[in-house]
């Protein structure tokens, strides 16, 4: 058999071959399952309202909010400095730079924390960092922080040096229920200048718990 | 896993080093295959000797099945290999340029350092030129931009224009290689020439 005889059959047969296996198996994500399952697991993402509101107060640049609900969601309530990124336009390339950088925190949220948490694996399998999820949405941002609920009777002073930080948060915030602030706090409650004061003062409580 | 620079397995600095041992290893086999014998080149146009097609035609598709096959194990993710992003006018007009000066030059840019490397004068004659035209273009860029930019394509694969998976694209193109070899061995029994 001549060369090119050699060269047609082993061609042949390997060309046969990449034609009839199904096409591209390979993975775009970077990360293996095992992997997610372990971050998952651990909750890595998530980071609890008390550490966003305290950095929306103080309006700490290195963090970025993301609304992965729909436009008509975001428009009637968002979070300060959020932008609107729905969920279903999470991979495309207009986003890209945005959501795969090394400088920013961006924290995704929702209503509960599905969504978010959705938007936070599919960015993460694909190599991307710093992104974070809401810990229990804007539901849980409602209750924690813009409602907070006074600690019962038998209670340790973190939790009401937490109580005091979200009740500070939320006027910073201009949400909530101002009415249950003492008058003495409501009054400057419009500006986010007072909002600054109190949050300092609890910074070593929120570091406590 | 692959590509191996991309995912940060090897640093930069060995992606380079492979890169200058892979490129001594091509040089290496484009002057045994005598390449740097510029009436070998030359030959396929006129038809006596088409070893230039055939080692080409074979380094494509190897690589092509190669690649294939270890995006198949997992080896590398074709989405990660980068692509020269395809300008379809300049690339048809720097075509014809490249294959006019291959023929008159009787060697390729890569060649042509093959046969200067062995102290062939035509070769380096042939480098001169080639600066000439790098220099040419680099500072009358200004007036081929609107060429060179025109029609813009990105990275386009025939696969997908067909409507065809990769896999039944890359076995047409063997049949079409395999087809070419045989018909390049006819062309050689048609138009002999024995002494060059």
């Amino acid at each position: 058999m001549k060369p090119l005889h050699y060269l047609t059959l082993i061609l042949m047969i390997l060309a046969l071959i990449i034609a009839l296996v199904p096409q591209n198996t390979t993975r775009p994500y970077k990360l293996t399952a095992l992997q997610m399952l372990t971050e998952i697991r651990a909750g890595t993402q998530f980071v609890s309202p008390d550490e966003v509101a305290d950095k929306i107060v103080k309006k700490d640049p290195s963090i970025q909010m993301i609304d992965v609900r729909n436009p008509r969601e975001f428009d009637m309530f968002s979070l300060p400095g959020a932008i609107n990124i729905p969920l279903q336009d999470i991979l495309s390339e207009t986003n890209f730079d945005l959501l795969n950088q090394g400088t920013k925190m961006n924290i995704f949220y929702s209503n509960g924390s599905t969504e978010a948490n959705e938007a936070w694996l599919l960015t993460r399998q694909l190599g991307y960092q710093n992104n974070y999820v809401l810990q229990g949405g804007l539901n849980y941002w409602m209750e924690t922080i813009l409602n907070p609920m006074p600690p019962g009777n038998v209670i340790s002073n973190d939790e009401i040096a937490r109580y005091d930080f979200r009740k500070a948060a939320s006027m910073a915030m201009g949400g909530g229920n101002i009415s249950a602030i003492a008058p003495s706090a409501a009054a400057p409650a419009g500006t986010p200048k007072p909002g600054v004061v109190p949050v300092q003062k609890k910074k070593k409580a929120s570091g406590g718990c | 896993m692959g590509p191996l620079a991309v995912n940060d397995i090897i640093s930069p600095n060995t992606n380079f080093f492979l890169a200058f041992v892979i490129g001594i290893g091509f040089g290496f086999v484009l002057e045994q295959s005598g390449f740097s014998s510029s009436r070998k080149l030359a030959g396929l146009f006129y038809g006596y000797d088409m070893v230039v097609l055939k080692v080409f035609f074979t380094g494509g598709v190897t690589a092509m099945l190669g690649l294939l096959f270890f995006s198949l194990f997992g080896w590398v993710d074709l989405n990660l290999v980068y692509v020269n992003p395809t300008f379809l006018t300049s690339a048809i007009v720097g075509g014809l340029i490249m294959g006019a000066g291959f023929i008159m030059g009787g060697f390729c840019p890569g060649t042509s350092f093959c046969g200067a490397a062995i102290g062939k004068l035509d070769a380096m004659i042939f480098i001169l030129g080639l600066f000439i035209g790098v220099y040419f273009f680099a500072f009358g860029y200004p007036m081929f931009e609107t060429l060179y930019k025109s029609a813009p394509m990105s990275s386009p694969k025939i696969s997908t224009m067909l409507n065809l998976s990769d896999g039944v694209f890359a076995f047409i193109l063997v049949v079409v290689a395999l087809g070419m070899f045989y018909l390049a061995e006819w062309v050689e029994k048609k138009f002999p020439r024995e002494e060059y």
